[in-house]
């Protein structure tokens, strides 16, 4: 679904923000990118996206060299891929529900089925009764929400998350990263940029970790510490069981959501 | 067409969301175009002034008595019609000896002692010239000199030429000034609608994240600017009409000056400067967008 071949990624001034990456990423994975800030990861989120420009080397995407791509190419690319980030890039003029259309906007659909899809994924992300309120009016875990349901409305084949956890709180993180694991197991392909331990190891997925722009570890599934551990001195928090504190945050959020759901 | 239509709705969306920013834009173009259209409005008043000025007698040629070897009244007539067919001329009025009283009379009404000391047969006839150039004065005033019937020519061609200088002057003063803020409102409303884009940049960095293409940012944004300038142009043209149509008012209390401009050149000169206006929205708007465009092509979108 997404490969990197030989990804070199220089900026103006010498820093090197990816350094001969190599990754294959196959249909309905769910990847993170793990390292420490300044390592890469974002970087490699940024060249998937087109949003940058590659230094060498090639990407593809859905089978298509999206280093050559033509400039007026690139928002057909970026249809394709759902995008959620750290600090959740919502357009603070339209509503929620606008917010979300607009990706279906873009994509010329009639609002005979917009509104309908629209209706359907604030359900998914448990906004429903926010569709008419601005983003400044919601919470910053509701906020990511409007973003990961504007990331999937269009249902992409690919998803790519920069830090969608980095300005949550862990219960709310847990309720984001158990939307992005639904999403993943409809066939969603999902590349996560992250550096938070609990979710990485509980979630079990595959694990590339990256220092200095390069890939030093590449886990079919695998746990944060073991993999930056391999190659980097990073501390180790002594008594830090991040598997069971991610069960016992899920643990919460569930008993809260059932304990909102018989409310109702 | 779904798709116009939402980019429409976009616009319209927009202008009231960002109300301030919108009345910031609008005030803008409503301001300098006022002014620009304000000097062209004074410069027409002055263009109808000078003309006015220059409507009337321009020569007035005294005849000799027929005693002074001139020729008697039918003679002064006859010689009226000769002068008439030169081609500088384009109307001749003749003026006998009891006319001139008669506007002697007018003329010194409010010194009836000074009137009943003239005798009336001292006042010589005359011939009225209107030109149909004044700046031929000149020739005719030559050519009057050498007939012998003419006892002394007097032109208002000095005060004409002085007054035709002057309203040169003024008149590229006039268009000028109206050139140089024609000019700066087009730099006004450009930069002002480049700042109302400036605070909305990162919106453009995040539609083009979601994968809006450049025309789907820009369409809304141009209907903006098309929108912000037309409504402020055409609020300039209203403005300056309501003014004029008030000095109107009050110039007809004076009686030396004109303030009748046709509603002809305001809506000549009005439907231009709403298209100016719109123009001016629509490039500050498309110059605008091109630098945040092609900046978050290549920067990552900050929120």
């Amino acid at each position: 679904m997404i490969r990197l071949q030989n990804v070199t990624k220089v900026y103006e001034g010498g820093t090197v923000a990816a350094r001969d990456v190599d990754l294959d990423i196959q249909r309905g994975e769910f990847v993170f990118l793990v390292g420490p800030s300044g390592s890469g990861k974002s970087t490699l989120i940024r060249l998937m996206l087109r949003q940058e420009p590659i230094t060498r080397g090639t990407i593809w995407v859905a089978g298509k060299d999206i280093t050559t791509l033509p400039r007026w190419k690139i928002p057909f690319l970026r249809r394709s891929i759902g995008t959620v980030f750290q600090d959740f890039k919502l357009l603070p003029n339209k509503t929620v529900a606008e917010n979300v259309a607009f990706a279906l906007e873009v994509l010329g659909r009639p609002r005979s089925v917009i509104r309908p899809q629209v209706d359907q994924v604030l359900d998914l992300v448990g906004l429903a009764d926010k569709g008419a309120r601005y983003p400044k009016q919601l919470s910053g875990g509701e906020q990511q929400r409007v973003s990961v349901a504007r990331a999937f409305v269009n249902r992409p084949p690919i998803l790519l998350a920069d830090e969608p956890t980095g300005n949550l709180d862990p219960a709310t993180s847990v309720g984001i990263m158990k939307l992005l694991d639904r999403i993943n197991r409809t066939g969603t392909t999902i590349v996560m940029a992250t550096h938070d331990h609990a979710i990485v190891d509980a979630m079990q997925r595959r694990v590339v970790a990256i220092d200095h722009g390069a890939v030093i570890r590449d886990d079919r599934s695998g746990r944060y510490e073991s993999a930056m551990r391999a190659t980097t001195e990073l501390p180790v928090v002594d008594g830090l069981d991040a598997q069971a504190e991610y069960e016992e945050l899920a643990a919460a959020v569930e008993a809260r959501e059932m304990a909102e759901d018989s409310e109702e | 067409m779904s798709r116009l239509a939402f980019l429409a709705r976009e616009a319209f969306i927009n202008l009231r969301r960002n109300a301030l920013v919108v009345t910031g834009a609008v005030l803008a173009v409503f301001i300098s175009l006022s002014l620009a259209f304000g000097a062209l409005v004074l410069n027409e008043l002055l263009r109808i002034n000078t003309l006015a000025w220059q409507e009337g007698t321009h020569v007035v040629a005294f005849l000799n008595d027929p005693d002074q070897g001139g020729l008697d009244p039918a003679g002064q007539r006859a010689l009226m019609t000769e002068v008439e067919q030169w081609e500088q001329v384009l109307a001749i009025r003749y003026v006998d000896k009891a006319e001139a009283f008669v506007e002697f009379q007018t003329l010194f009404s409010d010194r009836p002692d000074f009137v009943e000391s003239i005798d009336p047969s001292i006042l010589p006839a005359s011939y009225r010239i209107e030109l149909t150039d004044i700046d031929l004065y000149r020739d005719v005033v030559f050519q009057l000199r050498t007939l012998p019937a003419v006892r002394d020519v007097r032109s208002f061609g000095e005060q004409i030429d002085q007054l035709s200088s002057l309203s040169t002057v003024l008149n590229v003063l006039g268009l000028g000034l109206a050139l140089v803020l024609g000019g700066s409102a087009v730099i006004l409303i450009a930069n002002t609608i480049r700042m109302a884009i400036y605070a909305r940049r990162d919106e453009v960095s995040i539609m083009k994240l979601v994968g809006a293409s450049n025309w789907f940012i820009r369409v809304p944004f141009v209907l903006e600017g098309l929108i912000e300038g037309m409504l402020g142009a055409g609020l300039a043209v209203l403005t300056v009409w309501v003014a004029s149509q008030n000095l109107q008012g009050v110039g007809d209390s004076i009686q030396l000056l004109r303030f009748n401009i046709e509603d002809a050149f305001f809506l000549r000169w009005g439907i231009l400067l709403v298209l100016f206006g719109a123009a001016a929205g629509v490039l500050g708007s498309f110059v605008g967008l091109s630098k945040y465009l092609r900046e978050a092509e290549s920067k990552p979108a900050a929120a």
